[in-house]
């Protein structure tokens, strides 16, 4: 039994050097930049990142801004673009941007983007609050039925997004889940290899499952009351004539009306008769989801 | 549980440590350990099932008492039924109830009457077909008189849901698993290796090849109206081999696992796509569930003696129940069928059993008969395995007539150069090694460094070439 273990030890070790060098160089799992907080309470990225993502086919950049994508060349005539991971899109290369296709589409504009998976509508709003300093004629604020309840600590208590507390009237920031944690599994590939592929909390469809669960349970009763406070104080705290919301396909009609008598502009996107803009594997967008979505918001852009 | 989950990964070395722990002198409470650790196992996917298994378990352990305290036949026949009927009952209910419903729904409608029977929400419980045979044959072989029934019920407890093999197989006989509770077994460093070696080729089985292959398989039969002839035929090539490797795989995982607890089990697959006729592909193909038939079924209803006519109808009943055996769709029917239209031939020939040995014996090249034969055998395979993808008949009948039309010769679709590349890496790997019992055992006699360079370069692989971890497609049987 002795040379047993001792054996299989060895072949473990060997076995965790060999599983590293492999998930290392065959970029068996995506790079992740690492993240901070600011001075004014928003989490983004450490500024000048860059890595690979998943198969190694491109690279994502974080730019000196601290926000992933390329930076426009001039800041004149500015539109910026905040939103989520959809946004932030590290599972595209940089050619597949928003900022890039609406470049394409609207010349005389310049895009920058300001993306971060997961951000709630407020926290959208407080970032761009920040990048008032760079004067944009415009911000597009694209968000889905979820910023909406997961900007209300009531709704969706969440300790890691920025949230308002209606009780208090007041923003909670969020906080970074788990740094340490995090530090090790983005510096311990094989082990961040092994924690995307089986993980800890069940099964992809059972996370899946429970997140559809909680998403219809939310759309059935609603909140509209707790929306409508939401947007009250954004409307009293915010500059919204140069905002425009842009509403992912499908998004709660209820919840764009509100938005537009609380002073948004809006555009809904549209992907019904069309080939599917997603993913097989992943909710977000391809390139050709994103090429479509930016068509359709340069021809409804309220300038 | 999974074989290729982290939470095994866990859970084997824990109850391996316990195990061994305990103590070789300690049969009782080794058992037990495999019995709980079982349980845990299968609870791990649905605990409400483990009564299923408890109650198969009382049922066949007490009906095997009462077969011995009884020398009437009558009785011991009724004893026999009883417990057939409850092993039967169970595995129709589950996995037969709802097609049985649809099926006469569906003959009613042919004859234009319409006939209302809503069918059941029924969750299939993992690896019922298999447990269920295995205590069968426990029974039987009591019945028979060729074995002693047990009076230790946790020994019988951890056969019936000894957990490597308790939701795949191999399924095994009472004779040859149930005796090994009783005995005591001793670690050995080399029984040991051995296991883990088989373990590694059957995860590489499983995730490198069968994982991948399925990518591929499941593209092009989902949307095979959009495929040449010549891809459809590489669709139903990737989906041989993702069935292979996920099978055999999880056969060699299982061994492998019960090596390290000192069982021995049954060899379940024998490099099945080397074989030269359909006959000697049955005898390499599943052979647990193969012999198991032959045994219990095909012997019984006459076997090969009697007329052409016997001959003719058991080959097509031992088929046509493998095929059913399977899954409740028709398609497993038509394979099963299928094979047996294959088979007949050789067995009214009397040339069923002429490739006994191995192929290429002593050579590292087959002959240009052998290759043609191979190559043939595979080919017709090929064909019955469509059947066994396809989500229906009339799919799978189409998918061949698109495959058999003139874009047979267009050029592919798909060409996925490197999956390609290490199914042929992994067909030369297992055409070398087909002497052994599994494809990579006679690598330990090469020199160490070599030897665990080897098993690096599977790892890589592993790590590599990983998919979406994918359930073992033999769990839904």
């Amino acid at each position: 039994m002795k040379k047993f273990t001792k054996n299989i030890i060895l072949f473990f070790l060997l076995m965790l050097v060999t599983g590293e060098l492999t998930v290392r160089f065959t970029h068996a799992v995506s790079d992740i930049p690492q993240r901070t907080i600011d001075e004014f309470g928003i989490q983004k990225y450490k500024p000048n990142q860059r890595g690979y993502w998943k198969g190694g086919d491109h690279t994502w950049v974080v730019n000196e801004f601290g926000w992933p994508g390329i930076l426009p060349k001039s800041y004149d005539n500015l539109v910026m673009v905040i939103g989520d991971s959809f946004i932030e899109n590290f599972m595209n290369s940089n050619e597949c941007h928003q900022s890039e296709y609406l470049k394409n589409m609207l010349p005389e504009y310049n895009f920058m983007e300001t993306g971060r998976s997961g951000i709630s509508l407020i926290e959208a709003m407080e970032i761009s609050k920040q990048l008032d300093t760079l004067k944009p004629k415009q911000h597009l604020i694209y968000v889905n039925d979820h910023d909406f309840y997961e900007s209300i600590v009531e709704v969706k208590p969440m300790a890691d997004i920025t949230q308002l507390s209606l009780k208090d009237s007041m923003i909670v920031y969020g906080e970074m889940k788990a740094p340490e944690l995090k530090k090790v599994l983005y510096n311990w590939k094989l082990l961040y290899y092994f924690y995307n592929r089986f993980p800890i909390s069940g099964s992809a469809n059972e996370e899946l499952e429970a997140t559809q669960k909680e998403t219809e349970t939310i759309q059935k009763t609603q909140y509209t009351k707790e929306i409508i406070k939401l947007l009250n104080y954004i409307k009293s705290n915010y500059k919204l004539t140069d905002k425009t919301l842009v509403f992912h396909p499908n998004s709660n009609k209820t919840i764009i009306s509100l938005s537009e008598e609380a002073g948004f502009k809006t555009i809904l996107l549209d992907s019904k008769n069309d080939k599917t803009w997603t993913f097989d594997y992943d909710s977000h967008w391809t390139c050709y989801g994103h090429e479509r979505a930016a068509e359709q918001i340069s021809i409804q852009i309220p300038f | 549980m999974l074989f290729n989950s982290i939470e095994f990964f866990i859970f084997l070395p824990i109850v391996f440590a316990l195990y061994w722990l305990i103590g070789s002198k300690h049969i009782k409470s080794q058992n037990i350990l495999i019995a709980i650790s079982s349980y845990v196992f299968y609870g791990w996917w649905d605990w409400r099932f483990l009564f299923l298994i408890l109650f198969s378990s009382i049922v066949d352990y007490s009906i095997g008492l009462l077969l011995k305290k009884n020398s009437k036949p009558t009785k011991r026949k009724m004893l026999l039924w009883i417990s057939i009927c409850i092993n039967l009952g169970f595995l129709g209910f589950f996995k037969y109830f709802n097609f049985f419903v649809d099926s006469l729904v569906d003959s009613f409608t042919f004859f234009g009457k319409s006939l209302e029977i809503n069918t059941l929400n029924i969750i299939l419980p993992v690896g019922i077909s298999f447990y269920t045979f295995q205590t069968l044959s426990y029974t039987i072989d009591v019945y028979k008189n060729k074995l002693e029934p047990t009076r230790d019920f946790v020994g019988f407890m951890a056969f019936v849901s000894f957990f490597p093999q308790l939701v795949a197989g191999p399924i095994e006989r009472a004779t040859n698993l149930l005796p090994q509770f009783n005995l005591e077994r001793k670690f050995t460093y080399s029984l040991a290796i051995d296991g883990l070696r088989q373990m590694l080729w059957g995860l590489f089985k499983k995730i490198v090849i069968a994982d991948n292959c399925a990518k591929y398989a499941n593209i092009i039969f989902n949307n095979y109206e959009d495929y040449s002839g010549s891809t459809l035929l590489l669709g139903a090539f990737f989906f041989a081999f993702q069935i292979y490797g996920d099978f055999s795989g999880y056969s060699d995982i299982a061994i492998g696992v019960s090596r390290l607890f000192g069982f021995n089990l049954k060899r379940n697959f024998a490099f099945p796509y080397f074989s030269r006729d359909i006959a000697e592909f049955w005898r390499r193909w599943h052979i647990s569930l193969s012999t198991w038939f032959r045994d219990y079924l095909y012997i019984p209803l006459g076997g090969s003696k009697g007329g052409t006519q016997m001959r003719i109808r058991n080959t097509f009943i031992i088929f046509v129940v493998s095929g059913f055996w399977h899954g409740a769709n028709w398609t497993f029917i038509v394979w099963g069928a299928l094979n047996a239209i294959y088979f007949l031939p050789l067995l009214l020939m009397k040339k069923n059993r002429v490739n006994t040995n191995q192929v290429a014996e002593g050579r590292y090249l087959p002959n240009f008969k052998e290759l043609y034969q191979m190559l043939f055998t595979f080919f017709i395979t090929l064909i019955a395995w469509v059947f066994f993808r396809a989500d229906n008949v009339s799919h799978a009948i189409s998918y061949l007539g698109n495959m058999f039309s003139s874009s047979f010769i267009n050029k592919l679709d798909v060409f996925p150069s490197t999956i390609l590349l290490l199914v042929f890496s992994f067909l030369v790997i297992e055409w070398l090694g087909r002497s052994g019992e599994y494809a990579i055992e006679k690598v330990d006699g090469i020199k160490k460094p070599i030897r665990w360079g080897f098993y690096m370069l599977l790892i890589i692989l592993m790590f590599a070439f990983t998919g979406e971890q994918q359930e073992f497609i033999y769990f839904q049987f």
